[in-house]
């Protein structure tokens, strides 16, 4: 993980990339036990150019004279098959400009919230998404404030009584 | 140990202790790739 973290860091001191934030399950271990995952969501704010349209075309192109090799939608950086998302709405957005500084192994690198972690999650939908927003729960490391916050502002709210009602029972 | 027990001392571990199991756990999904003893999953629609 050090030498993926210092490629997108220079990644990022180049200007290839703007802001980023580690998501998916490696940003929940911040905050949960480990959880198999074979592969590190990268949120990326990428600075436009021209046009209209937000081209991951830079972030390749850097990465592969770098030793990056592509297979499928990830990009292999170290031992570690990245994905490079950039928000695709402005919870995903707030979630990348509102990420939390940490070090991996020295490396500083941000993590998104728990709170943002868990809106993300609810707002994709899967079964793991919603798997992983009860581990929050059990685990409690997140503002419940916080979230009923994040959920109303990004009308989420729908869909987290209908995960309250589906998972949890009345009893939340 | 109990699984909440566990599960706190997991979770209290700092985050570059946890990547290390994480990495654990990844070479073991592979090598339980590589060797044909699970199917290949199938791409994830999208990853969020």
């Amino acid at each position: 993980m050090k030498a993926t973290l210092e490629t997108i860091n220079q990644m990022q001191a180049d200007g290839v990339i703007g802001r980023y934030a580690i998501g998916g399950a490696v940003g929940a271990t911040f905050y949960l036990s480990p959880a198999a995952t074979v592969d590190l969501d990268v949120f990326v704010i990428i600075p436009q150019t021209s046009g209209v349209l937000i081209s991951l075309a830079p972030v390749y192109e850097y990465l592969k004279l770098r030793g990056g090799s592509v297979q499928d939608e990830y990009i292999v950086i170290g031992e570690w098959p990245v994905q490079f998302l950039p928000p695709a709405n402005d919870l995903e957005y707030e979630a990348v400009t509102q990420a939390i500084t940490t070090q991996v192994e020295g490396i500083v690198t941000r993590v998104m919230s728990a709170e943002h972690l868990m809106a993300i999650a609810l707002n994709t939908g899967r079964a793991k998404d919603h798997n992983r927003i009860l581990q929050f729960i059990e685990q409690v490391p997140y503002d419940p404030a916080k979230l009923k916050d994040i959920l109303e502002r990004h009308g989420l709210n729908r869909k987290w009584k209908s995960f309250e009602n589906k998972f949890l029972g009345e009893g939340q | 140990m109990s699984k909440p027990r566990l599960q706190a001392r997991m979770a209290s571990l700092t985050f570059s202790e946890k990547i290390k199991i994480l990495e654990k756990l990844r070479d073991r999904e592979r090598a339980i790739s590589a060797a044909g003893l699970r199917p290949k999953q199938p791409k994830k629609p999208t990853a969020r």
